[in-house]
């Protein structure tokens, strides 16, 4: 579907005013609703640009092993059990057992043993390529990456990196002793291992000034005092030499290129760039690398610092100890055109025989608005809450889109007009059991609900089409409302526009809740009834889908 | 199909071919070769002979659109959903789910088509044994055929199982010469 729906999340911006939606930049503060979280101290809605996120703890993805922190820069980021990937295809290797030894006839009478033969390797249930290819076979099954390490230690680049960590480790010991309390404050209630990553991240690189615009000039003075103590690096390894080792550049590669005769023989960008450091060409060479870990991450509200998100420490296990995410709090809204699912179902219909479905499905002719004529839209509103909710929709009158070959009057005059239900409209407690109900059984409940709906009747003009601004139906916790776009000629581009919802709840906490907090969209006091009413409002980015100009539309179905 | 085959089925008495399986034309089918039910081989313009120990799982369509005959070899796996045309197919092949074989492939033995792969060249073209196919752009890389004695092994277990659970819950079909 091209109509689509995003909330606004006002850490961006100075104002609790969305930017315009024809800007570009405006995408930055839009998210969809399932991307973003509610702070319960703030009353605001938080996405994952402004939350504060920490390392909860590492895992490997493939075997699930949870890495303790400490020991995940000894194994450099990855795992160190049985978990590899393959070089061609980045699937999952598994380990095999070599065939036993048999006449080479065609296939032996009886192969009964089920287990291989020790020469085990790594094999790739997708490609089929397997770690003998390169002369990597193992005696055991277990403990792979152990058996791999000395390969992988004896490399000439891990070698010289080891040589070149070596070398300033001493400097690097004295240069963090050095400040030690200026970083541990900052973090208040920070766990271990995030401590740990951002104090790395804030430790001085020797040589590099650190960028410190108050007490810059002392620590510059004894950055240079620090710096002749450190003597000059002497490699290992000459420049020249390291394109005989197959690292890459030189003569070797050219000449390489040049005899080459199959492209499978040349290692793919893809397959050489999740390697630390320049690999050969040849895809002869690529060897299998173990699984980077993965971490789970928590989430902190950047103003109050109340976790947000915290996920299970067990890596097995999808579940959060805490998890206020928006769509808990906001009612979920969905957008559809109704003239452009009739046309879908037309055209599925039609196109059962020659199953050209998925092309039509994304073709613009089909779901796209035409200029001049006027749609009606469909906001359903789905209530999260366990209580009633009472929601008011606002527009944000549409800006003209400034266009480069218009004339400027043109250009100032409004694309499009919307009208939105002015009136505010309720929206049913959300209730588990709905989630269990028959779809029959709430088509027929809705039609009453209708019935006692005193505003904004649907109508059906001569065509039968509904078009009407206001309740359209209504079942379980989900409302729909109608809302109509009229578009001029000129318009083109998509058919963007902000809209601002606010829904009054009944509220649960019965301490007075601090009032606006610098702008964000917040709950006030409405009149003090006997339950408590509170009100919240967000923005959000109605994306209606794209204009089709007539002549683009025409060529497009002639093609 | 302008002269319509007739319908002749030869099935091994040690084969497993279910009712519910669709065969269409001239069709042999060897010793021990399992096919699924709802599976369909149609000998649409020429004869299909299938060898033995092959398993054709469901949903598989098998066509043979030349005159020639199409000739199946011995002990290939045929996974759920894939179609192939090819008019001659060796040994030991496996042609995962959903993937489709056209019919200006010729597969020789030990070769392996992934899940999904479209293999639907313009010009004739014969795979090479230990022929990998693989991912969504149908990449293909040779294989070494270490393990491939395992997997005959594991085929033939899984043909072994099969003949016997099949028969349980199917009514087989025979051939016309029984």
């Amino acid at each position: 579907m091209s109509a689509s729906i995003e909330y606004y999340c006002p850490c961006l911006a100075e104002s609790p005013h969305p930017p315009p939606p024809h800007l570009a930049s405006s995408s930055y503060s839009f998210h969809p609703l399932h991307n973003l979280y509610f702070c319960e101290e703030c009353d605001a809605v938080r996405c994952n640009r402004c939350v504060l996120m920490e390392v909860s703890g590492y895992f490997c993805p493939n075997c699930l092993f949870e890495v303790p922190s400490a020991s995940v820069r000894a194994e450099k980021n990855r795992c160190a059990r049985n978990c590899f990937n393959c070089p061609i295809c980045r699937n999952t290797l598994s380990v095999v057992a070599s065939d036993p030894e048999a006449g080479d006839g065609r296939m032996s009478p009886v192969v009964s043993t089920t287990l291989g033969e020790p020469p085990f390797f790594l094999f790739c249930n997708n490609c089929r390529w397997d770690s003998a290819e390169i002369g990597i076979t193992f005696e055991k099954p277990t403990g792979l990456a152990a058996q791999l390490q000395k390969f992988e230690d004896s490399a000439p680049e891990a070698l010289e990196f080891e040589h070149l960590k070596e070398h300033f480790e001493p400097y690097l010991r004295a240069s963090s002793s050095a400040l030690p309390a200026t970083a541990a404050h900052s973090h208040h209630h920070v766990n271990p291992i995030t401590a740990a990553a951002s104090s790395a991240l804030a430790r001085d690189v020797p040589g590099v000034g650190k960028y410190n615009p108050l007490s810059r000039s002392r620590v510059g003075r004894d950055k240079n005092a620090g710096k002749q103590e450190i003597p000059d690096y002497k490699s290992r390894v000459e420049i020249g030499t390291l394109g005989a080792l197959g690292a890459g550049g030189g003569n070797s590669d050219v000449e390489f290129m040049r005899r080459l005769e199959d492209m499978s023989e040349v290692a793919k960008l893809e397959q050489r760039w999740v390697n630390s450091w320049t690999a050969s060409l040849r895809s002869s060479d690529l060897k299998p690398l173990r699984i980077p870990l993965q971490v789970k991450k928590s989430k902190r509200c950047p103003a109050c610092r109340h976790i947000l998100i915290k996920p299970e420490q067990k890596s097995q296990s999808v579940r959060y100890k805490i998890k206020l995410v928006a769509a808990n709090y906001l009612p979920a809204i969905h957008v559809s055109l109704p003239h452009a699912i009739a046309a879908m179902e037309l055209m599925k219909r039609s196109s059962t025989l020659n199953k050209s479905l998925s092309s039509t499905v994304d073709d613009p002719s089909v779901s796209g608005l035409i200029p001049g004529k006027t749609y009606a839209f469909h906001l359903a509103f789905t209530n999260p809450l366990y209580d009633p909710i009472q929601v008011r929709l606002k527009k944000v009158q549409p800006v003209p889109v400034p266009s480069a070959d218009a004339d400027p009057e043109k250009a100032r005059r409004v694309p499009f007009q919307v009208s939105l239900p002015t009136a505010a409209f309720g929206i049913a407690a959300f209730a588990e059991a709905w989630e269990y109900e028959d779809e029959e059984d709430m088509f027929g409940q809705d039609d009453d609900d209708l019935d006692m709906d005193g505003h904004g009747m649907a109508t059906k003009d001569g065509r039968g089409k509904t078009r009407a601004v206001g309740v359209v139906e209504r079942r379980a916790n989900t409302t729909v409302v109608s809302g109509e776009v009229i578009i001029t000629k000129e318009a083109r581009g998509n058919i963007r526009f902000n809209m601002l919802v606010s829904y009054t709840y009944r509220s649960d906490d019965a301490e007075p809740a601090e009032e606006n907090e610098d702008g964000t969209p917040s709950r006030s006091h409405a009149v003090n009834k006997a339950p408590e009413m509170k009100n919240f409002s967000f923005y959000t980015v109605v994306d209606l889908g794209a204009v089709v100009r007539r002549e683009g539309s025409r060529s497009e179905l002639e093609s | 199909m302008p002269p319509a085959m007739r319908d002749k089925i030869t099935i091994h008495s040690k084969a497993v071919v279910p009712q519910d399986a669709e065969l269409k034309g001239d069709i042999t089918i060897g010793a021990g070769t399992i096919v699924h039910p709802k599976a369909t081989i149609f000998a649409a313009a020429g004869p299909i002979v299938i060898g033995s120990g092959c398993i054709i799982e469901e949903a598989v369509i098998l066509v043979n659109r030349r005159k020639e005959v199409m000739r199946i070899g011995d002990d290939n796996l045929f996974e759920v959903g894939c179609r192939v045309e090819s008019p001659s197919i060796g040994n030991m092949n496996t042609i995962s789910a959903r993937a489709r074989v056209h019919h200006t492939v010729r597969i020789s033995s030990y070769c392996f088509i992934g899940a999904g792969c479209l293999l639907v060249p313009t010009e004739d073209e014969v795979l090479e044994e230990y022929t990998a196919v693989y991912g969504p752009s149908a990449e293909r890389r040779v294989w070494s055929g270490r393990g491939r004695l395992q997997e005959a092994d594991l085929r033939r277990k899984h043909a072994d199982y099969l003949k016997e659970m099949l028969p349980k819950f199917n009514r087989l079909r025979r051939g016309d010469g029984t």
